[in-house]
């Protein structure tokens, strides 16, 4: 399942793997592949330890988040795996780098390096976000940096309006155009790159699949006629191939189930055929090309039922007619009659110029002759029953504007009709874009966790502060080197208690402060303010969203917004420790020392994990900390 | 956030820079701003509709007719409506003082309890289905429809209120009293016995003893303040304690409160530390402490009303249930030993686990092949084919407490007729291609021992603890291929006498995989002590807060859990444009129908008033930002403080909703149309004339006398009102048919009834659609 979900969304890292394959054809692989994913996660220590510079932290709490981030097993584990999160760890550090060396320049508006360094946040973001959408978090944080940081110029009077707009101009230029053109660019070399056929493709739109190398649909007939094979695909956002199979419902006619399926099986080949009263498809009788308003049946090739609908509710979007397959090759009534409307054509343009239906370029509609209602599949899924396929339903509501009521014909098969050429099937940029990026996001939030199933390997976000659970990442043998996901306990649960602290110190300071007591100097309430807005809302915006997210998430999604738990940490122990004027330097000494001590221990403790650990888990001791951890066998 | 103050909210504001910016206008009175003048200095109308008299006549007309419209027809349908088929049923139990179980807190089902029992209804009558003839059962059902219309009636008159002592004009008031006097919904909901009347009647009661609270705020801890934080306390523990949502106004007031006391706290208003600590402890008395111990109390009602057994028992944990009068788990659990022999029943479906001699067919209809082994199924009827005897798979001492069969046991199951063992194995079943059949095998052969062993898992248990007939929940889970025994409302075809299938699920935390042991026949020496033997128990004890702590979690846990897609549930998002509404009830004889929707001019009316209050609201921000004043400062503070806090109470019974997982309908946001209302009352003053009443706070010994200032929306307000509250009438007339469920309606003029397309109105005319 992570394998599939890493495929959809990697856009940036699908043109990544190609390459470096490419790179290393005859050596092996995956090494150079690894060593490429560790020097990013290599790369994260000297960022982590600039970037608390920047953010103004004392040397000894610069130290100490380089030492954290270098010493957290939990980024050491994934950085050394092929996989997404150490290029995304990577953007992630160098967009919170940027935007605090930025940050720092803002007493020089418009000299080179504040250019310099806004728009490297702009591309850092663009980056993020392409190689993986949980970049959009950081990207809010940036956002609302961006919008504090315009409300104040807006607040001062003195500026003058010319200097307003430039201030304004030139956020929009390096932080909402540019992110966008990185993004888009790697779209871009995606697609050129991704051009052979493979595992993804159905959940594209039949156009963009038809320009794949390797895909047989632009070989099709063009030309859509009595006696053809065609497959069916819904035109809706992460519409499927029309499908039936020999099961039936359970619930209304109990007749045999039709539904929208996402892969390629012979159950979708459908075949064209004229209405009971007219003549039989005879294939020696000339050839009768379809048209816009045509009565047809579709008779399903593999069961040779017929597509049907009733009035009888479908089983999930109850408003809706049932469909289903009824009858066979002879029998049948005047509940099988689909009249074929067509939306418009790519190529010819709206409907009035549209004379016969093509294969993938015309978008049409099915109106069921009896019952008026239009051949629908909206995204609903059936129960276990149905396989989790979409329903497929037949709505009363004639709704011209609604895709979801749109299919055009994908495969297309018949002997009789001249195969088509790829040049009737270009398809724009801008649309597979979209489409793609549509077709990510739906299939993001379909991976909901089935209240059934109880998958081990998913973990809630609550679980990931304190490190209730960690994760297993490969067999669990005895003669396996095993690794195992899960953080610098230390790390974790020092940076979880560090927010909490935060926020209650953040209070008393207001309270002592509305109370009128001076705790500090207005530049170091600026500073504390300052570093904790980052790292807290950067936190929140990588935590939160996970809560109130359906799919199914993991642990490994925390280790973005761990990040901010260890700016915090460090912050808080610089606040109240490294930069007190209470404690002398040789206290300092100690609590740096101690803390020091306490991660390189935790780290060469926990060290197996991330390295692998070789024969019986049981042997190793001492690993299990919480219990909830499954890291022995019982 | 409520009432006005006297420093205004930004504190970073320039002033003296710009002289307060008027706008332009032809009345004399926008001058008032400047230069305060006599209440004489208004339009006439103004001055006669602030008098007391005018007011009270409003009111009286306004009360007059929500009472009208709501009591209108109430006796109409005489058929069990919605949720009535719940919260009437609940009314019910409390008759009959039986134990039942719902998420929702329990005071407007109290009172709804007590209204029916008023009326002298014997809870006889069940509301098993939406449509059930109340006439034919002879139930009081007026009576208990009366109390949420009239709580319903009571919330126009407190509206008009609420807008009045927040310094609003007379005529304003009666708009935001229009918006939900005419409303369609409102009236609606306040019909029939459901939650949500009461909720809203005290949501509004929390508002106005919240705002009268703050007007008292210069004569703190006098017996008027003490008294109006009382009572907001008090309707807020009523709104909580009617229906779940209320949680919400708390969480709104917690909101005003907490600005509030930051003021409080605010250096530069002079006060101790001591004096601040004073009022804090007021309002965590009055507005924490009270409310919980109302709450406690209302559930303490509760369960001291229902005492004896009844639908709600088996939500409940055994320790729980044994203190319910007549329970069954109380008269005849025991504790089950290994050779016991036992009936089991699903705890769903109730059917007992069977087995028969007759076999599996080889092939069924769809070509799959069985294992043709001895069938087993669930059958629904007590015969001696349901004995099953529990055999250990350990050593078991000779006597003693070693032989009861507890938790993560595993067991084999004997069917005792057939002297085979429960088996499972990895073929499809009958039905269900995805599970696996459910066989038995016989004792002696022991070449698949494997495969009959099962986990006996008691749900929701500790280590160690023991079966128990009839309060051991338990799953069934088979040991090598880890699937749960499972069973469902399907039946097999004629070679299982079209008894229920039983297979094996590979989802095992599937909630409806759950069994019980309904009853010991025998045991290992034949001794059974009956229930006659066991003797009359008397109800155990348990401690209250023990229960209550029980129930609370429950309720949360399946609030939480009623996802199950509803045909008329809708997305928090559509419900201020009123894209959808809620069929309640359908007559197909006379095409009678109700049907949840709003007044749309009211609705859209008030969508508008938020967004340009909120539009205000972020210019007044972006021109104090720079420095500009946009309008006076009275005028703001009312802007910020008033309406600001009914746009709090607006935001927070709404937005949460977009968060919930759970189904939600329309009716879950008339609390914040009512908010929306009194915003839209509050935009129209704005927008009519830049006066208010101000001061409106009683002062206090030490408050410094501020200039008298008076609202004034002349003669434009009462016209304008005037025509809006008879267009809304006219709507009303107009919708009225779907809002009484009367007269019926033909097909033509159901379509013309549907204002809005995406309306899924009933008996609707269309050539095309056959009925199904």
């Amino acid at each position: 399942m992570l394998v599939a979900l890493t495929g959809l969304l990697a856009g940036y890292d699908g043109s990544f793997e190609f390459k470096s394959g490419e790179v290393y054809p005859d050596t092996v692989p995956y090494v150079a592949m690894r060593v490429m994913m560790a020097m990013f996660g290599v790369a994260l220590v000297p960022l982590g330890w600039y970037t608390a510079v920047e953010l103004g932290l004392s040397w000894r709490a610069c130290h100490l988040v380089a030492l954290m981030v270098l010493c957290d097993v939990g980024w050491l584990c994934i950085s050394r795996f092929i996989l997404l999160d150490s290029m995304l760890l990577f953007f992630t550090f160098t967009t919170v780098f940027c935007l605090s060396k930025f940050h720092n320049q803002q007493y020089q508006s418009f000299s080179f390096d504040w250019w310099l360094w806004l728009a490297a946040t702009g591309v850092s973001i663009g980056c993020v976000t392409s190689v993986k959408w949980v970049g959009l978090f950081v990207t809010a944080l940036v956002g609302l940096y961006t919008i504090e940081d315009l409300w104040d110029k807006f607040g001062d009077l003195k500026m003058s309006v010319r200097d307003q707009c430039r201030h304004w101009g030139a956020r929009i230029a390096c932080l909402i155009v540019l992110p966008i053109l990185v993004y888009m660019a790697s779209f871009k070399i995606h697609f050129l790159i991704l051009n052979h056929s493979g595992p993804g493709d159905a959940q594209m739109s039949s156009l963009f699949q038809a320009n794949l190398v390797g895909n047989n649909f632009a070989s099709s007939p063009l030309e859509i006629a009595f006696g053809s094979r065609v497959t069916l695909k819904n035109m809706g956002y992460g519409g499927g191939l029309l499908h039936s199979h020999v099961q039936t419902y359970p619930v209304g006619s109990n007749q045999q189930q039709v539904t929208c399926y996402h892969y390629k099986d012979e159950n979708n080949d459908w075949m064209i055929l004229p209405r009971w009263d007219e003549p039989a498809y005879d294939p020696n009788n000339p050839m009768r090309y379809l048209a816009d308003g045509d009565v047809i049946r579709l008779g399903h090739v593999s069961t040779t039922r017929n597509l049907h609908s009733h009035p009888i509710p479908a089983p999930v979007t109850k408003l809706n007619n049932e469909v289903s397959c009824y009858g066979n090759s002879t029998i049948g009534d005047n509940h099988d009659y689909w009249v074929v409307e067509v939306v418009d054509d790519l190529h010819a343009g709206g409907k009035d110029h549209v004379n016969r239906i093509h294969s993938l370029t015309t978008r049409l509609r099915f109106r069921h002759l009896a019952l008026g209602c239009y051949l629908r599949a909206a995204n609903a899924i059936l129960p276990q029953w149905g396989f989790k396929q979409v329903e497929v339903s037949c709505d009363k509501e004639n709704n011209p504007k609604d895709t979801h009521t749109y299919w055009n014909v994908e495969n297309h098969y018949n002997d009789r009709l001249p195969p088509g050429e790829a040049r009737f099937y270009k398809s724009p940029f801008l649309r597979d874009f979209w489409h793609l990026n549509v077709a990510m996001m739906t299939s993001n939030n379909a991976l909901i966790p089935d209240p059934d199933k109880e998958d081990i390997l998913a973990s809630k976000p609550f679980d990931w502060p304190f490190l209730r659970l960690g994760l297993r990442m490969c067999g669990w043998g005895d003669s396996q080197t095993k690794y195992y996901l899960l953080g610098t306990p230390v790390i974790w649960w020092g940076g979880a208690t560090s927010l909490i602290l935060a926020v209650a110190s953040l209070v008393i300071y207001l309270m002592r402060m509305q109370r009128r007591y001076v705790d500090m100097e207005p530049r170091e309430w600026d500073h504390y303010l300052y570093v904790g807005k980052i790292a807290f809302l950067g936190w929140f915006l990588h935590f939160f969203p996970f809560m109130i997210m359906g799919r199914v998430t993991y642990i490994h999604h925390y280790l973005p917004t761990l990040y901010f738990a260890v700016l915090m940490l460090a912050h808080m122990i610089d606040h109240f420790v490294f930069s007190s004027r209470r404690f002398t330097e040789q206290t300092k000494w100690i609590t740096f020392g101690l803390c020091c001590f306490t991660i390189v221990f935790c780290f060469w403790w926990w060290k197996g994990v991330a390295f692998g650990i070789d024969g019986p888990i049981n042997d190793h001791w001492g690993l299990k900390w919480r219990k909830t951890w499954n890291i022995y066998e019982p | 956030m409520a009432g006005p103050q006297d420093t205004p909210p930004l504190r970073n504001r320039r002033p003296g820079r710009n002289s307060p910016r008027i706008p332009q206008s032809d009345l004399d009175d926008d001058h008032t701003v400047i230069h305060p003048t006599g209440p004489r200095a208004r339009s006439q109308i103004e001055q006669l509709l602030d008098t007391d008299e005018a007011s009270a006549v409003l009111v009286a007309l306004l009360t007059l007719l929500a009472f009208a419209l709501r009591f209108y027809k109430i006796n109409h349908p005489d058929q069990v409506v919605f949720d009535e088929v719940h919260f009437g049923k609940f009314a019910s139990h409390y008759i009959k003082r039986e134990y039942y179980f719902d998420v929702h807190p329990p005071l407007a089902k109290l009172l709804y309890g007590l209204a029916g029992w008023f009326v002298g209804f014997d809870g006889d009558f069940k509301f098993e289905n939406i449509g059930d003839s109340y006439t034919e059962a002879h139930v009081p059902y007026v009576g208990m429809r009366a109390l949420p219309a009239i709580l319903g009636s009571m919330t126009v008159p407190i509206v008009y209120a609420i807008m009045k002592e927040s310094g609003y004009s007379s005529i304003i008031a009666a708009f935001s009293a229009c918006l939900v006097l005419f409303d369609n919904a409102h009236i609606a909901q306040s019909r029939l016995i459901l939650l949500d009347a009461p909720l809203i009647f005290f949501m509004t009661l929390t508002m106005y003893s919240y705002i009268k609270f703050r007007k008292y705020r210069y004569l703190e801890f006098s017996p008027e303040w003490w008294m109006w934080l009382i009572a907001t306390g008090t309707f807020m523990a009523c709104t909580w304690a009617s229906k779940v949502n209320g949680i919400l106004t708390v969480v709104a007031i917690g909101i005003a409160v907490l600005i509030d006391l930051w003021d409080i706290l605010d250096i530069k208003k002079g006060h101790s530390m001591e004096y601040f600590w004073k009022h804090f402890m007021a309002r965590a008395a009055a507005l924490i402490a009270l409310p919980i111990i109302l709450y406690l109390s209302f559930f303490w009602v509760h369960l001291a009303v229902l005492t004896n057994s009844g639908p709600g028992d088996s939500f409940m944990s055994p320790a729980f249930q044994e203190t319910l009068r007549n329970n069954e788990m109380l008269l005849n659990s025991q504790e089950v030993r290994y050779y016991d022999t036992l009936t089991i029943r699903h705890k769903d479906t109730r059917v007992f686990l069977h087995s028969h001699p007759e076999r599996y067919p080889l092939k069924y209809d769809d070509g799959r092949i069985s294992s043709q082994g001895q069938q087993v199924t669930g059958y629904g009827h007590d015969d001696s084919n349901n004995l099953w005897q529990v055999i250990p798979t350990k050593a078991l001492p000779e006597t003693g407490r070693g032989r009861i069969v507890r938790h993560e046991d595993v067991v084999q199951l004997l069917h005792v007729n057939t002297q085979t063992l429960l088996l499972t194995h990895d073929v499809a079943s009958p039905t269900m291609p995805t599970n696996e059949e459910f066989t038995t095998w016989p004792k002696d052969d022991h070449s698949r021992y494997n495969d009959t062993l099962f986990h006996l898992r008691l749900v929701d248990s500790h280590p160690g603890a023991a079966l128990r007939t009839k309060s051991g929940l338990f799953k069934l889970i088979h040991v090598p291929t880890k699937v749960a025994m499972w069973t469902f409302p399907g039946q097999l075809p004629d070679w299982a006498f079209k008894q229920q299938e039983v297979n094996g699920k590979k989802e095992v935390n599937d909630k409806t995989a759950v069994w019980f042991a309904d009853e010991i026949v025998a045991s290992e020496d034949g001794e059974v002590k009956s229930v006659e033997e066991m003797g009359h128990k008397e109800p155990k004890q348990m401690n209250f807060f023990k229960k209550f702590g029980e129930l609370q979690l429950l309720m949360l846990q399946h609030n939480a859990g009623l996802t199950a897609s509803h045909p008329y549930a809708s997305g928090p998002f559509n419900w201020p444009f009123l894209i959808s509404g809620i069929s309640f009830w359908t007559q197909t004889e006379g095409q009678k129908q109700i049907y949840l929707i709003g007044n749309l001019i009211g609705w859209w009316t008030c969508v508008v008033g938020l967004s340009v209050f909120i539009g205000i609201l972020g210019a007044d921000m972006l021109a104090r930002r720079r420095g500009i004043v946009p309008f006076p400062d009275e005028v703001c503070n009312r802007l910020w403080n008033s309406t600001g806090f009914f746009l709090v109470v607006w935001a927070v019974h709404y937005l949460p909703f977009f968060l919930m997982g759970r189904q939600l309908f329309l009716h879950h946001y008339l609390p914040s149309h009512l908010a929306s209302a009194l915003i839209a009352g509050a935009v129209l003053q704005f927008i009519l004339s830049e006066t208010i009443n101000f001061p409106i706070s009683i002062r206090g010994p030490h408050t410094r006398p501020k200039p008298r200032q008076y609202a004034d929306v002349g003669m434009k307000g009462p016209i304008i009102v005037g025509v809006f509250a008879l267009a809304m009438f006219a709507l009303y007339v107009y919708l009225a048919p779907l809002t009484y469920g009367t007269p019926g309606l033909t097909g033509e003029q159901v379509n013309s009834k549907r204002l809005l397309s995406t309306w899924t109105l009933h008996f609707a005319a269309k050539t095309t659609d056959a009925a199904p």
